[in-house]
């Protein structure tokens, strides 16, 4: 349908930190590994940045129960450290690309950093990553909650 | 079923029908009025919208009023919500990182 363009999340949020440590910190392997690692059983087997137009950032992650789920995408703006903009795509649902806009503002050592996630799909394909994504969310309060 | 509420959502005419319906209950003509659309095309909408669980018509005699199914619309919001937990999940390991790494200076 050509009326269908998905659904948007929009976040915005603050960090005490330099625009430059920002942004290097949402391009670290290490953060993309932590996003995923929901608990002690949880594994992620993947999670790789290769930082260029082009290059590929990859996650993996492997739930207690042996399952797996992998998402990544491809870099198609790096304008360190004002601006990223990726694609982001799931491992079990290939056809429906998201897209990842990123703006990072410093002021008075402060930055401001704005995510667009846009082209979340509509339909049903969607249904068992978020299963998965449940998991993770209900992993976290456990340990919150312990 | 959350997709088939996201479907019906797809079109800006079916959520402004949605939308006048949050307000009660309302007829066929009522809840399409100044939308300069035939009545075919009118049709089609709200049968998408019922299709899918989103609108229900209750047919009195010769009036159909049109309602609200606030079950299916809350479905949709919690597949929203989760996409965004997992946005806002990114943000806090990035915070939490920053963060370690300014006490090792």
């Amino acid at each position: 349908m050509s009326d269908e363009t998905g659904y948007v999340v929009s976040i915005e949020r603050t960090f005490d930190a330099s625009a430059e440590d920002v942004f290097d910190a949402w391009t670290s392997p290490e953060v993309m590994r932590r996003w995923l690692h929901c608990g002690r059983d949880w594994e992620t087997p993947a999670a790789e940045v290769d930082l260029r137009i082009g290059g590929k950032v990859r996650v993996v992650m492997r739930r207690p129960d042996g399952t797996e789920a992998g998402m990544g995408g491809e870099y198609t703006l790096i304008d360190r450290p004002h601006r990223l903009v990726m694609t982001w795509t799931f491992d079990d649902d290939p056809s429906n690309e998201q897209l990842i806009e990123l703006s990072f503002t410093e002021a008075e050592g402060s930055t401001t950093v704005r995510m667009i996630n846009s082209r979340i799909p509509t339909d049903e394909r969607r249904d068992g990553q978020d299963e998965g994504w449940s998991g993770c969310v209900d992993e976290l309060e456990r340990a919150l909650a312990g | 079923m959350a997709n088939d509420t996201f479907r019906a959502l797809a079109h800006p005419l079916r959520r402004d029908i949605v939308e006048r319906l949050s307000g009660g209950t309302a007829t066929v003509g009522e809840v399409t009025r100044g939308f300069g659309v035939s009545k075919p095309t009118v049709s089609r909408h709200l049968k998408l919208l019922e299709d899918a669980g989103v609108v229900s018509r209750v047919i009195d005699g010769r009036t159909h009023r049109l309602a609200l199914r606030p079950q299916a619309l809350a479905e949709a919001s919690g597949w929203i919500e989760s996409q965004r937990e997992r946005c806002e999940r990114l943000f806090d390991v990035v915070g939490e990182y920053l963060e370690e790494r300014k006490e090792r200076r």
